[in-house]
């Protein structure tokens, strides 16, 4: 196994610097560039632009470009953002507590309930449990996202005022810590975590639904049964493990959100996470800004993967790489 | 295939909802006014369905009954051939990779990653560069190629498993064919995942499609499609439900249609069955 | 072991009184009943509104709050001549001759660190300003400035290079001044992340506390103000990019006051709110479809369907404008004449832009060869057909409506539009590269009409006057309003008036924003060229205060 893991973890690292590499050169092709956006609110003459662009090392060759960012990255420097002048270690470090909070949640509420919700479908399959809990799922994927989160927020927030209707902590309470701090921002956690677990958990759901289904009529469950073994242990020993493999895969996939925030989510919800910073960041040409958050995406995707690798080899050893 | 998501009862009601709705998309358009006609700017815009208007009309007094049937065309061609290609690659992809294990899987699977790293937008946003307007086709072929990374892995994960079961082993044993064993046990049993992911993956790629025009990439107004009126009706949501009530309404009935027919189709596919 | 029952009583009544002492802060002791806190809802926050420093207009605004400039401008909103403008940091002026303007600064004026505010630090703030680099839009807004000197700590004279009726209007309104004790040892370059920068140190009527990125923005009361200590005692700005987030912040009662409510038919659901109240706020903005008289490819030679001004006219013919505005705006927006603001004080209320004729838009370009060759609907002349593309920022909800009912108005006279709707920084691009046929542009100007040079002018063309537009005629009368010696009035008027023949663009509308306001506060002003720079007037009516007014900060 080691030498397996070595090899894979080389290879993450191998597929992470090629994604980066791609990443910084294909940025540059998208008409418009950081300063057309700054120089739209400014009018700048060519040789201010100029001025800028020797500022932001802009008007060096690309490959030195790059390997000034690759440097800067070794050093744990990435740049300074164009639209905001802060350095973009700040700015993400800013964002970042915000969106592992909602995704962290989320993440964990969707594969315990989402998980639980399938194995229970698929064991009552046919039955009124199973046959609401499939269409309110399917409602549930099928309504735009938005729509959502917009009809939850004018209930919940405007009409009832149960929950407030956005933001991360109340704006008139900023010196609170400790216990009534946490309860604050569990209150505005509340909404945007909701929207979100529906649409996330639907498709949780219907895969353990189906895997389970698969591997319930499965032989060697029949012979467990036949064996005399308890229900519990049949269904949660026996067949889950096998159901699993798809639900893993979903998790590494579903691992960089942690990073990559949810953009409608953090929209309707006012939540400062970083999936809308790298909305800004792709519109404002930020290239700094956008490497940054790039890099971080890139990282869980390719950690994601490997982690869903090593869960299935931890699942079944017979499963080689 | 077909004829097996046929025979269940709950696959003929999602084929005949589908065909309703293609025959209507196909047909309705003859019979509606046409859907970018502005017949009254002040007074006719945000009307309530009624007896003039059965949908309604919009923020610029556009026939909501009109515009839904002609956007079903692009909507439906958009999204079941969209996802179809992406079902088609990662079902190839990942069924390569799961059954050749090896250096195969691995350049595969981190091609794979490299692509999940990249965000969609940038490779959206560099299509720009490349072209003024994109037509509908290569629209679809881009959408169908961003889209099957995840079913890659998927389906890999599902083969990684089925490859180690005692009936694979027989099967080798026997004597039988790679291509066989790769067909005939290991296909139907991949392919549930994938039919799970191009369900949920069908509601997704209309309102994606519609994402794009927020890029000036998608279909070009005053076409209707149903994602774009949707991301169109949502600062009316409240006001105006109607505008984005039916394409909504539409793109549901469309996904649960598919999940029917998607449903028989695993059912059907079960290798306890053949 | 069971606790004893006392200790059961004493925990159930007990701990629930603790709940409130964990959770809120002490109640106030006397604040005052007109007293109170505002908590305004934002699309963009205010990360760096620090003069020299300042990007965009969030910026800009939120800065008022902080830093006075040396007049503002009177309730008409006149740049011309020395009498229309309100006394803040200099309490008056006079002038020496036609090229020189004194100030002398109001002793009372004091920087937040309690200095007083002298003339040191109004040139020191002129020539940081003016230095290469620095702010090339200020520095060319002031290029008739020669110098701006001190003559003993409370008085500052600026001398002019030429004579012009705005001369007060350059020396007060484009810069407000910063502490230059607390500056000056700061080079520009590093200003922007000075720990001064992260910290404003003002003089105006807010004081700076904190800045969350992306959360929130919090000032303070100055009490010390010597203009008269604002009522509010707390302004927090929150920052929601989506317009629905904004609308149920306000809506739940989170923020108390929201800029701009669109689009415009979520108006009533803030009406229907009995808590809040709408205010009309004219803009300074005009938006227009800017034709490019130049081609695409070339921009040596003339564009091969807008070059011809009948065509434009035709065009412009072809437009119901006030149908469109009523369709996007409702009530709030008007048809402007000419590229002039609602609230320009050269605009003339008795003038109205061509009204929709499509019958002669026809006749018009029959005039000049288009003809329907095919029937299939669009016009054709030596067998290129009358098509042209629209270009227009996706990112603005109004602009991509209304091309819709342009697209659709167009249609019936035979001109077929393609809508092009771009991302914003594509969109940029393709603008200023000249890559468009019409361009459906926005723009912000500034309370001068002097402003219309940069977009209008031959001079122009090189920088932001885009669409090839150049009339040697409207150069000069826009010059000739600039210096004009008496009333410039008829002049500028006559340049609009010219604008709007040549028909450059078709001047399409001009937006008044709906801002909604909690109905408990009173003396409510939203100047329409600062829009919160009155917030330092506002107070809440007594006995209508929240819990959030009470407590202090």
């Amino acid at each position: 196994m080691p030498g397996w893991l070595f090899s894979r973890l080389l290879q993450a690292a191998a597929t992470l610097a090629a994604a980066i590499v791609v990443l910084f050169f294909l940025m540059r092709l998208a008409p418009g560039d950081p300063l057309a956006q700054l120089a739209g609110e400014r009018q700048m003459s060519l040789q201010e632009v100029e001025v800028l662009r020797a500022r932001y090392g802009l008007d060096q060759p690309l490959t030195s470009q790059f390997s000034a960012f690759v440097r800067g990255v070794l050093r744990g420097d990435l740049g300074t953002s164009i639209s905001q002048r802060r350095p973009v270690t700040n700015i993400l470090a800013e964002r970042l507590p915000a969106t592992l909070l909602l995704g962290g949640t989320v993440l964990v509420l969707n594969f315990t309930i989402g998980i639980w919700l399938g194995v229970l479908q698929a064991r009552r399959k046919g039955s009124r449990a199973d046959r609401w809990l499939s269409t309110l799922s399917l409602a549930g994927y099928a309504t735009p996202s938005f729509w959502l989160g917009l009809i939850l927020v004018w209930l919940a927030a405007v009409r009832w005022h149960w929950f407030p209707a956005g933001g991360m902590v109340d704006p008139l309470r900023s010196g609170e810590s400790g216990l009534s701090r946490i309860l604050d921002v569990a209150r505005h956690l509340f909404l945007p975590v909701l929207t979100l677990s529906i649409v996330s958990m639907a498709v949780t759901m219907r895969h353990q639904r189906t895997a389970m289904l698969e591997v319930l009529g499965a032989d060697f469950v029949r012979t467990a049964r036949a064996k005399g073994l308890d229900e519990g242990p049949v269904i949660w020993h026996h067949a889950w493990r096998n159901a699993l493999f798809p639900i893993i895969t979903l998790f590494g996939l579903w691992l960089p959100v942690l990073v990559t925030g949810s953009v409608f989510v953090e929209g309707v919800f006012a939540w400062p996470g970083l999936g809308s910073l790298s909305q800004e960041a792709i519109s404002g040409r930020d290239y700094p800004l956008l490497m940054g958050t790039a890099l971080l995406v890139s990282l869980t995707v390719v950690l994601g993967n490997v982690i869903a690798d090593l869960a299935y080899f931890y699942l079944d050893p017979r499963v080689r790489r | 295939m077909l004829k097996g998501a046929w025979e269940q009862p709950g696959g003929r009601r999602g084929l005949l909802l589908l065909a309703v709705i293609v025959i209507v998309a196909l047909v309705g358009p003859a019979f509606l006014p046409d859907p970018a006609s502005q017949p009254d700017l002040i007074h006719g815009a945000l009307l309530p369905p009624g007896l003039g208007h059965l949908f309604g009309t919009d923020q610029l007094s556009r026939d909501v009954l009109s515009r839904v049937v002609h956007g079903a065309r692009i909507s439906l061609s958009v999204a079941l051939l969209a996802v179809a290609l992406s079902a088609t690659l990662g079902c190839l992809v990942g069924m390569v990779a799961g059954y050749f294990g090896g250096w195969t899987d691995a350049v595969l699977m981190r091609l794979v990653d490299g692509a999940l790293a990249i965000p969609r937008l940038f490779i959206l946003l560099l299509l720009i560069a490349v072209w003024d307007h994109i037509p509908l086709a290569a629209l679809i072929v881009v959408l169908g190629a961003t889209g099957w990374f995840g079913t890659s892995r998927l389906v890999r994960a599902e083969v990684l498993r089925l490859r180690e079961q005692e009936y694979v082993g027989a099967a080798v044993a026997l004597g039988a064919q790679r291509r066989r064993i790769i067909l005939r046990h290991l296909l139907p049993n991949a392919l549930a995942p994938v039919l799970v992911a191009s369900t949920l993956a069908v509601g997704d790629v209309i309102l994606i499609e519609a994402g794009l025009s927020f890029l000036g990439l998608g279909i070009r107004p005053p076409t209707p499609s149903w994602g774009a009126m949707i991301l169109d009706a949502r600062s009316t949501l409240f006001t105006a439900p109607w505008t984005g009530a039916f394409p909504g309404l539409a793109i549901v009935i469309t996904v649960v249609a598919v999940n029917l027919v998607g449903e028989s189709l695993r059912d059907a596919l079960d290798p306890r069955r053949l | 072991m069971r606790a004893p029952l006392w200790l059961v009583r004493v925990g159930l009544v007990g701990l629930p009184s603790l709940v409130p002492l964990l959770t809120r802060s002490p109640q106030a002791q006397g604040v005052p009943a007109d007293h109170g806190t505002i908590v305004i809802a934002v699309g963009t926050l205010a990360t760096l509104p620090v003069p020299t420093v300042i990007t965009g207009r969030w910026n800009q605004d939120v800065s008022d709050l902080l830093f006075l400039k040396l007049a503002r401008l009177g309730p008409e909103l006149a740049t011309g001549g020395d009498k229309r403008f309100i006394p803040q940091l200099a309490k008056s002026w006079t002038r020496r001759d036609s090229l020189t303007l004194v100030f002398d600064l109001d002793p009372r004026a004091r920087w937040h660190d309690g200095t007083p505010v002298t003339s040191r630090d109004v040139v020191f703030t002129f020539r940081r300003t003016l230095e290469p680099g620095v702010d090339p839009q200020r520095a060319l807004l002031l290029r008739y400035l020669a110098s701006v000197t001190e003559e003993g700590p409370q008085r500052v004279v600026f001398r002019f290079s030429r004579a012009y009726s705005e001369q007060l209007y350059d020396a007060v309104y484009h810069v407000q001044p910063l502490p230059a004790h607390l500056v000056d040892s700061i080079p520009y370059s590093r200003f922007a992340t000075s720990s001064f920068a992260q910290h404003p140190i003002g003089n105006g009527p807010y004081r700076w506390v904190a800045l969350v990125p992306g959360q929130r923005l919090e000032f303070t009361a100055n009490p010390d103000f010597f203009l008269g200590a604002p009522k509010l005692d707390r302004v927090v700005f929150i920052e929601a990019r989506d317009p629905e987030a904004q609308l149920n912040l306000v809506l739940s009662g989170t923020a108390d006051a929201l800029e701009n409510v669109v689009p415009v038919t979520n108006i009533p659901r803030v009406a229907d709110n009995p808590s809040l109240r709408m205010l009309q706020v004219p803009s300074f903005t005009v938006s227009y479809l800017l034709f490019n008289q130049r081609s695409r490819s070339d921009r040596s030679v003339p564009h091969p369907i807008l070059a011809d001004s009948v065509v434009r006219l035709a065009i412009a013919l072809a437009l119901d404008r006030a149908t469109l505005v009523k369709n996007v705006f409702g009530v709030y927006g008007a048809v402007p004449y000419g590229p002039v603001p609602i609230l320009s004080w050269i605009r003339d209320p008795k003038v109205n832009p061509l009204a929709q004729d499509t019958a002669r838009a026809r006749a018009l370009l029959r005039s000049r060869g288009w003809v329907d060759a095919n029937s299939d609907g669009i016009l054709v002349r030596n067998g290129v057909p009358l098509s042209l593309d629209l270009n227009y920022p996706v990112t603005s909800a109004p602009r991509k409506q209304m091309a819709l009912g342009i697209q659709e108005q167009l249609r019936q006279i035979g001109v077929k539009v393609e809508l092009v709707g771009m991302e914003g920084a594509a969109w940029n691009e393709a603008r200023n590269r000249h890559d468009f046929d019409i361009d459906f542009s926005s723009v912000g100007l500034d309370p001068s009409p002097a402003g219309l040079i940069q977009s209008w002018s031959c001079e122009g063309l090189s920088g932001t006057n885009v669409g090839g537009y150049c009339d040697p005629k409207v150069d000069s009368l826009l010059i000739q309003g600039i210096f004009a010696r008496k009333d410039a009035l008829p002049t500028w008027r006559r340049a609009v008036q010219q604008l709007e023949q040549d028909v450059p663009a078709v001047f399409i509308y001009a937006p008044i924003y709906a801002f909604a306001v909690h109905r408990r506060y009173a003396n409510v002003n939203i100047r329409p060229e600062g829009w919160w720079a009155a917030l330092g007037e506002w107070s809440v009516t007594p006995g209508q205060q929240l819990e959030r007014d009470r407590t202090p900060p």
